[in-house]
């Protein structure tokens, strides 16, 4: 019998197999994604209940039922912000030491890099649609029976489960992407290019602000929000996603894994 | 199945800024054979292997690794299996992760032999990585490279902070899972002394250029220390090419390179000892700074 090569025995697997991989290389500990994040989304839940419950008792099921039936009750809400924020914690976490690691077992940069978008679309969609369905358990309990307002809170609009399903996931999008790009211009130009990053995004936003206020648009500009509505106006988020999304294919495929 | 090139690199130099870190290499490794990367701290041993392995982007020159560029290359970097001393591992991870994503980028991945070797380097899967000793995360280098059975695998300061045992074993299972299944080793250490046995090819990097490329067998023979009566050693290795010099009273010892036959029979006429000299002062000799003209550069 021969020595038994394996030069040539590990045939390339596919390109999709390869990036699989890297979803489940994302998705390896599953503490950090999705067991922590929704353990912390409980306790606030139930806080917020806790605090509802004292609220109705010390004021009286009325005061906060008029306040519900009149609109400015208590609508605003950064309990379920959190998570968002939470997620671009996580999306920089996975583009910046889980790249490193990546690289050492062999992954190419674009691999890597679609492995995660793929991470980033499908944790998205698991979050918006248990968000949707905890909006719409909110509603029909009228507020868990307290009247609160977690999961429908005001900036969210609250156009149905639909609108709402699409709303939480396009602002997932975002908050990934945007978390990973910032992740990629550290890997490649370290906490320089972040400063800078940060400088580019402020000035930017300041000429923009200053352009609308020099030409007195801000009713234009208010204008547009108005236009496209909640689901519209957030649904144009995902125009600069898109643009995260793709300034950082290109920011990675020339980054290093440098200690 | 000697003689097949998987690595041909050619006029290679990596520079960061001022800092020539790879200096016009040229090389190539050939296939199911055990190269050791000798050189001290800061040589350019890893990021030699990070250039081979496409994780740094050469200045100039070029690499071919089984005739196709590296870097952004599925088809090679599948197949080959690179820990680096410095490795990052994301925050969360604990040892059992490591592991368990392995098999997902090693077709080769050998889980039983995975979970002996766990066992024999007494590695805590439970525990996060960034809690590792030194020595820990040298063996999960260790077995992340040896379980793969990339075709071309390598080993970065493989020993750094491994005890006395964890090395042997590291050796032993080496060599027999080696035997079993052939595959390209390179193996970079500061350490010689500990590898010396087990190479059969050695390359010496000293700021960013190749010093030495040669057979390990040849090279063991290729100098000789001559001791004896000052007088007589200064005469016999008057026009030699000297590696290292040292004495003490009216004793000398003296390091030479290339003796032939008939040298050490008039060696032994004058009365002079000869001693082999072990790879790690052949190396410590050669890149300790003496004069360039000893550098033999392929």
């Amino acid at each position: 019998m021969s020595t038994p090569s394996i030069t040539h025995r590990a045939e390339t697997t596919g390109a999709f197999a390869r990036i699989l991989s890297v979803v489940r290389l994302q998705l390896v500990n599953p503490w950090t994604i999705v067991i922590w994040p929704w353990i912390i989304m409980g306790i606030i839940f139930i806080a917020n209940l806790v605090i509802w419950w004292i609220l109705s008792l010390s004021l009286g099921p009325e005061v906060i039922a008029s306040e519900a039936s009149g609109g400015g009750g208590v609508e605003i809400n950064g309990g379920s912000l959190y998570i968002f924020i939470y997620m671009m914690v996580v999306a920089i976490m996975a583009m910046n030491l889980t790249f490193s690691f990546a690289l050492g077992f062999g992954a190419t940069r674009r691999d890597f890099y679609l492995g995660s978008a793929l991470t980033f679309v499908l944790l998205s969609a698991m979050y918006a649609v248990a968000l949707a369905i905890l909006a719409a358990a909110e509603k029909a309990t009228d507020g868990w029976g307290l009247n609160g307002h977690i999961f429908r809170a005001v900036y969210f609009g609250d156009g149905g489960f639909l609108a709402n399903l699409w709303i939480f996931f396009v602002l997932f999008l975002f908050f990934f992407f945007v978390g990973a790009v910032i992740a990629t211009v550290f890997v490649r130009w370290k906490a320089t290019g972040v400063t800078i990053l940060a400088c580019v995004v402020a000035l930017l936003l300041v000429g923009v602000a200053a352009l609308i206020g020099l030409t007195n648009n801000w009713g234009t500009f208010a204008g547009f929000f108005v236009h496209w509505g909640f689901l519209g106006s957030y649904t144009w988020s995902l125009v600069i996603t898109a643009i995260a999304a793709l300034a950082g294919f290109f920011i990675l495929r020339r980054a290093t894994p440098r200690g | 199945m000697t003689g097949t090139p998987v690595i041909q690199v050619d006029g290679l130099t990596k520079r960061f800024g001022q800092v020539t870190a790879v200096n016009n290499v040229t090389l190539s490794v050939t296939e199911n054979k055990i190269y050791g990367l000798l050189g001290r701290n800061g040589a350019g041993k890893t990021t030699l292997m990070q250039l081979l392995t496409g994780q740094e982007f050469a200045t100039s020159g070029s690499i071919r690794v089984w005739g196709e560029h590296p870097v952004e290359n599925a088809h090679v970097l599948s197949r080959v299996s690179f820990i680096k001393e410095s490795q990052k591992y994301p925050d969360d991870f604990k040892v059992k992760h490591v592991f368990r994503s392995a098999p997902w980028f090693f077709a080769g991945w050998d889980a039983d032999f995975a979970a002996r070797l766990i066992e024999d380097f007494r590695v805590p899967l439970d525990r996060r990585v960034k809690k590792l000793s030194r020595g820990q995360l040298s063996a999960i280098g260790v077995i992340a490279g040896l379980a793969s059975r990339a075709p071309i695998t390598f080993f970065d300061e493989p020993y750094l902070g491994l005890d006395a045992v964890a090395r042997q074993t590291f050796y032993d299972r080496l060599l027999a899972d080696y035997a079993e299944y052939p595959r390209t080793v390179i193996l970079s250490t500061h350490l010689i002394d500990e590898v010396s046995a087990l190479l059969e090819h050695v390359l010496v990097i000293d700021e960013g250029r190749i010093l030495i490329d040669e057979d390990a067998e040849t090279l063991r023979g290729s100098a000789t220390t001559i001791v004896g009566a000052r007088a007589a050693v200064d005469g016999f290795v008057a026009d030699r090419d000297v590696l290292h010099r040292s004495g003490l009273g009216g004793l000398s010892t003296v390091t030479v390179t290339g003796l032939s036959e008939s040298d050490r029979a008039a060696a032994a006429a004058a009365g002079l000892e000869l001693a082999p000299v072990s790879l790690q002062q052949l190396v410590v000799d050669r890149t300790s700074g003496i004069p360039t003209e000893l550098e033999q550069s392929a």
